[in-house]
């Protein structure tokens, strides 16, 4: 099964993904209309300022068991088990943030929303695009990530990747595994801000 | 072999989601559930939004009417356990045959706190605890002028918020300074007591009730302080107690709930406790703590349903934590969040934005985060109780995690 996987290292903090993401959950799905909508469309993923001013794009892991599934009152979050996506169901959610205080990744918010019944507040976090799956797209966070730091593929083959990325480094006669073009400038420089400010 | 019979103690969340859990893990054994309420399973959480008139009762069952059925569960409900007895392993019921167990689990919950005052049984007091209490609030509520609300914890709060949104006219008694004294801290307290008091909410501090008059509906409470105040519908919101008086204490430790290990195993062999009635390690505290809350009732049913069927596995320990509502405010605390002023084994930092209107409060102990506080802007909170659970020590320095950019990321420090 195919799934959403970041990798923070190559997150350059463009905030595309949360800009398509709100998209992809408007009325409208195009981007020049659903700034105009009421609810305003907002994003699932977010982009998190990291301690370097690196960006971080900070979504619903999916939990197995699901923290925010179990501790959820009326029962209204629940696992699609064909995409194993945890999901809400805005009718039944009390807007209680039951979900934000057992959410160890801290990916709930809450607001009106156009999925939701008109003027309800309600818990609102990633869904895996399932609607955009069902007519054979990916989501919309992975489809605008220009860096490869959002891919929609099996776990184990990025795992498998990653691992042998790690082993290269480690192995007799290792070589760097060199960066993706242009961002190791751009974490340098960012590091160097940061130390600038501190000064 | 004989069949193997489960029998719990609790038809709360608790109990059912050690149930779940069992039935899973032993598909073949019995399983019998004793619960003194006789509907099927509710949020009891929710009651709160009842008596609100948020949500209609339809809207509190958790399960379906065939859930026991569909779970091979044999219900005995209505009826109250009077007693256990570990060394024949019989659990005694009123007016029924003992139920004869393999393996027990008290998941009994807890019973509201009760008040010593005269007049305690006149008509229109009540707690508010079961569903069968906002039935009985709902039905006098019509005629209700003037509430008064006993307690200023979590129950009461719900309690005078309820009746507040329903148009009573309600007078909160609480006898600290400030409400929600066990989950927050005083800053989080005053900025409630403001938000309530601009509702139309009275606060009476530091008064209690002596003695209720009238009949056969109760017509005023005379309080310590010697004044009478006027009320037609009382609420006992002072808190619960662990419901184990069926406990044989030479049978089974008991401190104030049930002690338990890692396992949700009680002292006595084959019986475990889970939910409000259990004590086990408070995760923040380092000592061991009754946490009745609705996420660690479920925690810990489904760890006690897991062993019960014969999978050792350990849990770390439970952290007491709460998110509330009202109003204008959301509050969101965890863990210590007063730790005693005169040690100084803890460091407290905090800030306070009245523009934006948000606090947040953070305790450590050494480099270990062990309490929260946080009003408004609680997105984030989950995270800093997630560094309480875990016990990881943390790195960054104390005004990352209180800024309002706080976020996982910055957990990951490279």
């Amino acid at each position: 099964m195919k799934q959403v996987v970041v990798h923070p290292e190559r997150c350059v903090g463009c905030l595309q993904c949360m800009l398509a993401c709100a998209t992809a959950h408007s009325r409208s799905r195009t981007l020049p209309e659903a700034v105009l909508e009421s609810p305003r469309p907002r994003p699932r993923v977010h982009v998190g300022v990291g301690c370097f001013d690196e960006g971080f794009p900070n979504r619903c892991r999916h939990c197995d068991p699901a923290p925010c599934m179990l501790a959820c009152l009326p029962g209204a979050i629940y696992r699609d088990a064909q995409t194993n996506t945890v999901l809400i169901d805005t009718d039944r959610c009390i807007n209680c943030a039951s979900c934000a205080m057992v959410c160890p990744f801290g990916v709930l918010r809450y607001h009106p929303d156009v999925l939701a019944p008109p003027d309800k507040t309600v818990a609102v976090k990633c869904d895996n695009c399932i609607a955009r799956q069902q007519k054979g797209q990916i989501p919309a966070c992975v489809e605008a990530c220009r860096t490869g730091a959002l891919t929609f593929e099996p776990l184990d083959g990025a795992m498998r990747r990653k691992t042998d990325a790690v082993s290269r480094t480690v192995s007799a006669g290792r070589r760097e595994v060199p960066p993706p073009a242009g961002y190791a400038l751009l974490t340098t420089i960012k590091h160097e801000q940061v130390r600038l400010r501190s000064h | 072999m004989a069949t193997t019979q489960h029998v719990i103690i609790g038809n709360g969340i608790a109990g059912i989601s050690a149930a779940e859990v069992l039935r899973a893990g032993d598909p073949d054994s019995a399983i019998t559930i004793i619960g003194d309420e006789s509907e099927t399973p509710y949020c009891r959480p929710m009651i709160s939004l009842v008596l609100e008139g948020a949500l209609g009762p339809e809207r509190l069952p958790i399960r379906g009417t065939d859930y026991y059925q569909q779970f091979g569960i044999t219900p005995v409900l209505g009826r109250r356990v009077t007693a256990v007895d570990t060394s024949r392993r019989e659990v005694h019921i009123n007016g029924a045959r003992p139920v004869i167990y393999d393996k027990l689990l008290i998941a009994s919950g807890a019973d509201p706190r009760p008040v010593k005052a005269e007049g305690r049984d006149l008509d229109n007091i009540f707690y508010l605890r079961h569903q069968a209490h906002v039935r009985g609030m709902l039905a006098v509520m019509p005629d209700a002028r003037k509430a008064l609300v006993l307690g200023g914890g979590l129950v009461g709060f719900k309690a005078a918020y309820g009746l507040l949104r329903r148009g009573i006219q309600v007078t909160m008694l609480i006898r600290s300074g400030y409400p929600l004294s066990m989950q927050a801290d005083a800053e989080a307290g005053r900025m409630v007591l403001t938000e309530l008091r601009a509702h139309g909410l009275e606060v009476r501090v530091g008064a209690e009730v002596t003695a209720f008059e009238g009949g056969p509906a109760v017509r005023a409470a005379v309080l310590s302080d010697g004044s009478r105040l006027a009320c037609d519908l009382v609420v006992i919101g002072k808190g619960v107690l662990p419901s184990l008086a069926f406990v044989r204490r030479d049978q089974i430790a008991v401190d104030l709930g049930i002690v338990v290990d890692r396992h949700m195993r009680t002292t006595a062999p084959d019986v475990y406790a889970a939910g409000d009635v259990a004590e086990g390690m408070d995760l923040a505290r380092g000592t061991r703590w009754v946490n009745a809350i609705w996420p660690e009732a479920v925690a810990q049913g489904r760890l006690a349903g897991t062993n019960m069927a014969g999978r050792e596995v350990a849990g770390e320990g439970s952290l007491g934590r709460n998110v509330i509502r009202i109003f204008g405010l959301d509050i969101m605390t965890g863990g210590i969040v007063d730790p005693p002023a005169d040690d100084d084994g803890f460091t407290v930092v905090s800030a306070l934005d009245p523009r934006r209107r948000t606090y947040r409060k953070l305790v450590f102990q050494k480099n270990r985060l062990v309490g929260m506080v946080m009003v408004n802007a609680i997105e984030q909170g989950g995270v800093l109780l997630g560094l309480i659970q875990s016990r990881m020590p943390v790195r960054l320095p104390a005004e990352t995690l209180l800024a309002n950019g706080f976020n996982y990321k910055q957990l990951l420090m490279e």
